[in-house]
């Protein structure tokens, strides 16, 4: 099986969705709670990696 | 006001079931719910990342990390975690340990890949490769958090968030509290 380069950064989506569930089903025993938590988590880390990957590029592009 | 508890029943055993088959605790402890989320997200990383890798990511060989780091398998200990599916691993590094000479059993699923083997997955897979091992292995390492849950669980109860102006002291024990573990089974 393979996977086309490109599209191999959308399987970077499952890993995140999963860490951000089961640390905020961690922290918490409701649900409502559990659900934002897990999308606040899920969209920092989203805005992290791509804050940090376009700060390397921007860097990757002056050298 | 009176605590809200939540029954954890047995937490050692719990947590045991919950490192065998991520999410059992849980079933076990009646917390269904989060027994389907926690089996659906970390044994559907570990399945996904098994697939990707074509079922040759997760092995393990008996040999020291301190005499031989380079032979020794770092990624294990994380995918340990996800107990039962990455378990038959452990037995043929075992058998092969014990009896290297013997052809692996079960027609040699999960047992540690031949070196050329290995070699030729990363020119054909490429990055499903590292992929595989990271889902594999994060899988694992989620399942820890799992355990403790079902444990010890969770960090808060409902009618517990942290306020923003409370002192951190004042919060940190407030999840163990009101949870009242090792209740009649």
């Amino acid at each position: 099986m393979t996977i086309a380069p490109a599209n191999v950064y959308w399987l970077i989506l499952p890993l995140v969705v999963s860490i951000s569930l089961v640390y905020a089903a961690s922290r918490h025993e409701s649900w409502p709670r559990i659900w934002m938590h897990s999308l606040r988590l899920c969209l920092w880390i989203l805005g992290v990696l791509i804050g940090s990957t376009a700060l390397l590029l921007l860097i990757n592009t002056q050298v | 006001m009176p605590q809200p508890t939540i029954e954890l029943r047995d937490p050692y055993r719990a947590a045991f079931l919950a490192w065998l088959i991520p999410g059992l605790g849980h079933f076990y402890q009646g917390r269904t719910g989060k027994g389907w989320l926690y089996a659906l997200c970390i044994l559907g990383l570990y399945f996904v990342g098994f697939f990707l890798g074509e079922g040759k990511v997760v092995y393990w060989r008996w040999v020291s990390p301190l005499s031989n780091p380079e032979k020794f398998c770092i990624y294990y200990p994380g995918q340990f975690f996800v107990g039962l599916p990455a378990l038959p691993a452990l037995l043929q590094g075992t058998l092969h340990y014990f009896a290297p000479d013997m052809n692996a059993p079960f027609w040699g699923f999960m047992a540690e890949p031949p070196q050329n083997i290995l070699n030729g997955m990363h020119p054909r897979l490429g990055k499903l490769v590292e992929i595989g091992t990271i889902y594999t292995t994060v899988a694992g390492l989620l399942n820890i958090l799992a355990i403790y849950d079902a444990f010890e669980g969770p960090a808060y109860l409902d009618s517990e968030e942290p306020a923003a102006e409370e002192p951190a002291e004042a919060i940190a024990g407030a999840g163990r509290e009101g949870v009242k573990a090792g209740g009649p089974a």
